[in-house]
């Protein structure tokens, strides 16, 4: 006897005078012991095979999306005969195929009611079968031979359509890792330790050949060495089955202490292997494979018989049950065809529940069909629920804990609806056992509690992750309403005072000054450029600093837009007002103009620019009123089409290329905008504060930022209801416009009529 | 409760409840109750049913006032104890409206303007008990002298008698009481007395030498051992409490056994097992990790000594459960156990 063994008997012993002191017999923390019930079932042989009048099938596991049918209603189908099947990679999709557990009709493809928490209703085939039960033999196709590699194995599963047996439905296929020899132990969850269930118990006893067969198959492909099969103390019959069905194989039995929740995946490796899973690691990753037996023996019968999954082994069973039993039930079954032959004590009135006691749940219609999760059908008469006490700290949960959380602070917390200290507490790491709701002395349903705190925390983040990114697109439209309209005023400003110069330059005709006139005001411009970059960068770094790269630059293309638009907006007006008058000439003159000027080009024709100007400018000048007035409005409409038109102009001139440097770097900005704003970029301010105000290295760093980030958020508003941006976006923007617009209106009425005044003169001088 | 909730697994209860874990307290209670009788007479019978008449008035009143269904929250008898461990630190003589005061207080004071069972931060008998202390020093002092050292005990008419009148026919009150051994002690030793001079000059010794006190004790004792064995309180609370209590006394009697009792007087004199099986793990007001137990109670051992040995009262159990109720949230808050999966933090 080792030491070990050892101490097992002393704490056995110790353990009946202190019960608590059994909970130091196994590994994990806490567990409960809570009245099994086994014998109820498990005392009966397997009851011979039973078709109900119909099957259900539905064409959702409980992990993945649905299967589409290849049947149709009124068609006749044969037992193992592929009903519905994945056209999507299924390796991706999480689809599994549905197969007739008998043969029968197609009745109808509908919604029906699925055992499922919530009562979920969802697409199934409905078979009525017919009593023949023919049957496709080898329906996969198989030689029988162990596959090699995981690929086939996988191959084989999926077509089957093995889920994982014990509880959470996961398509066995895709647990599975691609690499041969990843998987270095294939754990056996022969533990079943939810009370009143005997399905994996019988099915040890009477088919260990086929779970030590389905094991080795699955070590052979995978390349696994060990094997180490785990069965709690309460089931011998089964221990010495499997002992010697494993006998001469590789295949470790081991027994394990009988605790609540020895079977959790994470409790059971632990257990077997020593290995504490860390928080969100899988299994795979450590090198473990753990599945239940009866999927073992589900991929014995699919590889050597090529049987698809179709019936499982069901315990029916319950205290409201006269004869309990185990079955091979057909999958589809409805679970009151079941109970019904277990003869109920009274009329089945009460929700019959999927799964144990512990962790199983109540399901809404007693007609829901067996699915390959579905391990046990328990009819428990209802029992007076004792009152929920507050809590009196006891700790009684915080011992019982298989994960060791704090389950009474994580409870005080949802209570308090502090749902970020609940998280705190790893409620996320809560296997939802039960053990805890099983021994609170208060009746707390505190499972129900820590289920409503993790939904809570989940709509919490779904809710801040959008909050976070409407704040950012609220910050970012109030910088930019700002900036407009500090671009607004120093136009203005620099405008107001190029004419006012121009307009004394008429007076007094020389061929320098309007060249002058035009230099300061492209100066003007120039530095209020630079002060509009100053205070854009100050902007966004106040704005932006939890996500400084991408903003800034996005700021600067959309600047550069709306400067761009407007600009346009403006000299299409120009153009419109113009090609109205008898003279075309003076608004391009102005514009051939003011482009040579900036880049310094000829300087011929100074004269008779100034002529033009200054009719030009009369014409500017009332223009720019009507401009506030209604041309803002919807600049960016305007700004196309104007852009549309220039561009036939443009192409007779010679585009500067610092413009068309612009030009680029605004339409790869790919702001929601951008259609506007790629075609119109010639505004000369905008020349002005491209090509002079930065470095052409810092310019190009700047549109690689602003290319990327635009990038960026054009995902970003696609995947946020882009119409919904868009609209508030336009509605927004006038809004802050009307009262400045008015004053500028007013400025500008007053400016038109001093400047005519003065034009005319000049005019009149000129002539 | 709605019926999400009753749909909801698991579906299984071990049938433990509140009322269950209370009844198991109190009859924990009963070989201590059994040797009060046997060595103090029948007084503390008289305190505990006024105490319990107290509770059913208040409590009934409290909850009406309050607006929460009477019978559930009454039947869950955690008041019970709460009495019941204020009883056991009255003196069994002591004037009646003593312990009325002392019970409505811990419990009104104590635990309903605190929102009821579950969310008063200080226990609430150690609070009654404080507040007797504190309004009555003088009652709350005048302890009945032991069989061992009268040599009778009084009757249950006679107990009655003083209990309500103030005296008997027969006996004035300094005819039968007197201060507590650790009354005494302190006393003595600001009289220039050493320790041992006092304890040996005291008669005491009933059977094997034990005095009264050390029987009560003992049984307070007997009591809680079946309590840690069926689980109904943590055996980190009274190891931790009595290590670190027996821990000062065996430091401090070896540096001057002249001014310092032996462990054994320190642990089985006052409310050291009142405490220790009683008192301190009231769940409610106690820490809740496993760690924390350990740290509360050690907290509460070492205050206890030092209160007995430097502060002004003579048992210092009151206040040193009190101060320890203070730092629950604290140590609660640096002693999370380790989740599984999760490396070990705080
Ligand atoms: S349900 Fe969660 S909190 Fe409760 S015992 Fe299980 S794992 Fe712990
Ligand atoms: S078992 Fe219940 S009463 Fe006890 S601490 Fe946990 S939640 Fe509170």
């Amino acid at each position: 006897m080792n030491p070990s063994n050892l101490l097992s008997v002393a704490l056995r012993f110790l353990a009946k005078l202190y019960p608590a002191s059994k909970r130091w017999l196994h590994r994990f923390h806490g567990g409960v012991f809570p009245q099994y019930y086994k014998s109820l079932s498990a005392t009966q042989p397997i009851r011979k095979a039973f078709i109900p009048e119909k099957l259900i099938l539905p064409l959702e596991q409980p992990v993945g999306l649905p299967a589409e049918t290849l049947v149709k209603v009124g068609e006749r189908v044969k037992k193992n005969q592929l009903l519905a099947q994945a056209s999507k990679d299924p390796q991706k999709a999480l689809i599994v195929p549905v197969h007739a557990p008998t043969s029968g009709t197609v009745m109808a493809i509908q919604p029906m009611t699925l055992p499922h928490p919530s009562g979920l209703q969802d697409q199934c085939i409905v078979l009525q079968p017919d009593g023949l039960d023919e049957a496709i033999v080898n329906a996969l196709e198989v030689d029988g031979s162990h596959p090699g590699s995981p690929e086939a194995l996988k191959s084989t599963l999926l077509h089957a359509g093995i889920v994982g047996m014990g509880g959470a439905g996961f398509p066995t296929y895709a647990k599975i890792p691609n690499q041969r020899g990843k998987i270095h132990t294939l754990l056996i969850n022969g533990a079943e330790c939810e009370p009143f269930i005997t399905c994996d118990d019988l099915l040890m006893q009477t088919r260990a050949q086929e779970i030590v067969q389905g094991a080795l198959i699955t070590a052979h492909a995978l390349g696994a060495s060990k094997i180490i099969c785990g069965i709690e103390t309460n089931k011998p019959e089964a221990i010495r089955a499997m002992q010697e069905a494993a006998s001469n194989t590789p295949v470790e039995i081991r027994s394990v202490e009988t605790v609540y929740p020895m079977g959790g995946q994470k409790q059971l490796t632990l257990e077997l292997t020593g290995v504490e899973m860390p928080h969100k690691a899988h299994a795979v990753d450590l090198g473990l494979l753990m599945m239940n037996v009866a999927t073992y023996a589900a991929i014995y019968r699919a590889v050597v018989h090529g049987e698809p999954l179709t019936s499982r082994l069901v315990t029916v069973s319950g205290l409201g049950l006269n004869k309990p039993f185990n079955i091979h039930a057909l999958i589809g079954t409805p679970f009151s065809a079941l109970a019904e032959l277990a003869e109920p004590k009274v009329t089945l009135d009460y929700p019959l529940v999927m799964g144990g006691p512990m962790m199983g749940f109540q399901v809404q219609n007693n007609d829901v069909p067996v699915i390959k999760t579905t391990n046990c059908i328990l009819a428990n008469p209802p029992e007076p629920v004792a009152m929920q006490m507050p809590c009196i700290r006891c700790g009684e949960c915080m011992q019982a804990c298989p994960v060791n959380l704090l389950p009474q602070q994580m409870y005080w917390h949802t209570q308090a609806h502090e749902y970020d200290k609940v998280e705190k507490l790893n409620v996320f790491d809560c296997i939802e056992c039960g053990c805890c709701s099983y021994v609170c002395p208060s009746h707390i349903p505190l499972v129900q509690y820590y289920r409503h705190a993790k939904s809570e925390i989940k709509a919490m983040h779904a809710e801040e992750k959008a909050t976070e990114l409407a704040k950012q697109r609220h910050e970012f439209k109030l910088a930019r309403i700002e900036r407009e309209k500090r671009e607004r005023e120093a136009r203005l400003k620099a405008k107001k005072e190029a004419v006012k110069k121009e307009a004394l330059a008429e007076e007094s005709p020389s061929a320098k000054k309007p060249e002058a006139t035009a230099k300061s005001a492209a100066e003007a411009a120039r530095a209020a450029a630079a002060k509009r970059a100053a205070a854009q960068k100050q902007s966004q770094k106040s704005d932006d600093s939890n996500n400084p790269p991408i903003p800034p630059a996005r700021l600067k293309a959309i600047e550069a837009a709306k400067k761009a638009a407007a600009q346009k907006a403006q000299q299409k007006n120009e153009e419109s007002s113009a090609s109205s008058k008898v003279n075309r000439e003076p608004p391009k003159s102005e514009q051939d103009e003011k482009k040579p000027d900036a880049k310094s080009a000829a300087k011929a024709a100074a004269m008779k620019a100034a002529q033009k100007r200054t009719q030009a400018k009369k014409q500017a000048s009332t223009e720019s009123a009507s401009e506030v007035t209604s041309a803002k409005k919807d600049a960016r409409q305007r700004a196309i089409e104007a852009a549309k038109k220039r561009a036939a102009a443009k192409k007779a001139e010679l585009q500067p290329m610092a413009e068309m440097e612009t030009e680029q770097a605004c339409s790869d900005s790919a702001f929601p905008q951008q259609a506007d704003v790629k075609d119109n970029t010639t505004a000369a301010t905008e020349l002005t504060e491209t090509t002079t105000s930065t470095p052409a290295s810092e310019k190009e760093t700047a549109r690689r930022a602003a290319i990327k980030a635009a990038k960026e958020a054009v995902a970003k508003r696609k995947a946020a209801s882009p119409s919904k941006t868009e609209q508030t976006e336009n509605t927004a923007t006038p809004k802050p416009d009307e009262d400045k617009r008015k004053k500028a209106i007013e400025a500008a009425r007053n400016r038109a009529a001093q400047k005519r005044n003065a034009a005319n003169e000049s005019q009149q001088g000129d002539k | 409760m709605n019926r999400s909730m009753l749909s909801s697994s698991p579906y299984a209860h071990n049938n433990q409840n509140v009322r269950k874990v209370m009844m198991q307290v109190q009859i924990a209670a009963f070989p201590a109750l059994m040797a009060h009788i046997y060595l103090f007479g029948f007084g503390i019978v008289i305190q505990w049913m006024l105490a319990v008449a107290t509770f059913i008035v208040v409590e009934y009143s409290m909850l009406k006032l309050r607006g929460r269904p009477v019978w559930p929250f009454m039947s869950d008898l955690s008041a019970l104890i709460t009495v019941t461990g204020l009883v056991f630190c009255i003196p069994p003589e002591a004037p009646w409206w003593v312990v009325v005061s002392g019970s409505a207080f811990a419990l009104i004071f104590g635990k309903h303007l605190y929102g009821g069972l579950g969310y008063n931060p200080f226990n609430p008998a150690m609070l009654g008990y404080a507040f007797l202390l504190i309004s009555f020093p003088v009652q709350m002092t005048q302890w009945t002298m032991p069989l061992d050292i009268t040599g009778s005990t009084l009757g249950l008419i006679e107990s009655a008698q003083i209990i309500f009148n103030g005296a008997a026919h027969t006996h004035t009150m300094d005819m039968f009481t007197g201060a507590t051994p650790l009354g005494e002690l302190k006393t003595s030793l600001t009289q220039g007395v050493t320790a041992l001079e006092t304890l040996n000059r005291e008669p005491y010794g009933l059977l094997f030498g034990l005095s009264a006190w050390a029987w009560i004790n003992l049984a307070f004792l007997l009591g809680g051992l079946w309590m840690v064995l069926s689980g109904v309180i943590s055996w980190q609370f009274p190891v931790a409490f009595l290590g670190a209590l027996a821990g000062m006394a065996f430091i401090f009697h070896q540096v001057d056994p002249t001014l310092y009792p032996p462990v054994s007087f320190v642990l089985l004199s006052g409310g050291t097992m009142l405490a220790a099986f009683f008192i301190i793990t009231d769940p409610v007001t106690a820490s809740t990790t496993p760690r924390g137990k350990l740290v509360y109670a050690c907290g509460i051992g070492i205050l206890v000594y030092v209160i007995r040995n430097w502060g002004a009262f003579p048992d210092g159990i009151a206040f040193a459960i009190l101060l320890m109720n203070i730092a629950v949230p604290l140590i609660d808050q640096y002693t999370q156990p380790r989740v599984f999966g999760h490396k070990l933090k705080g």
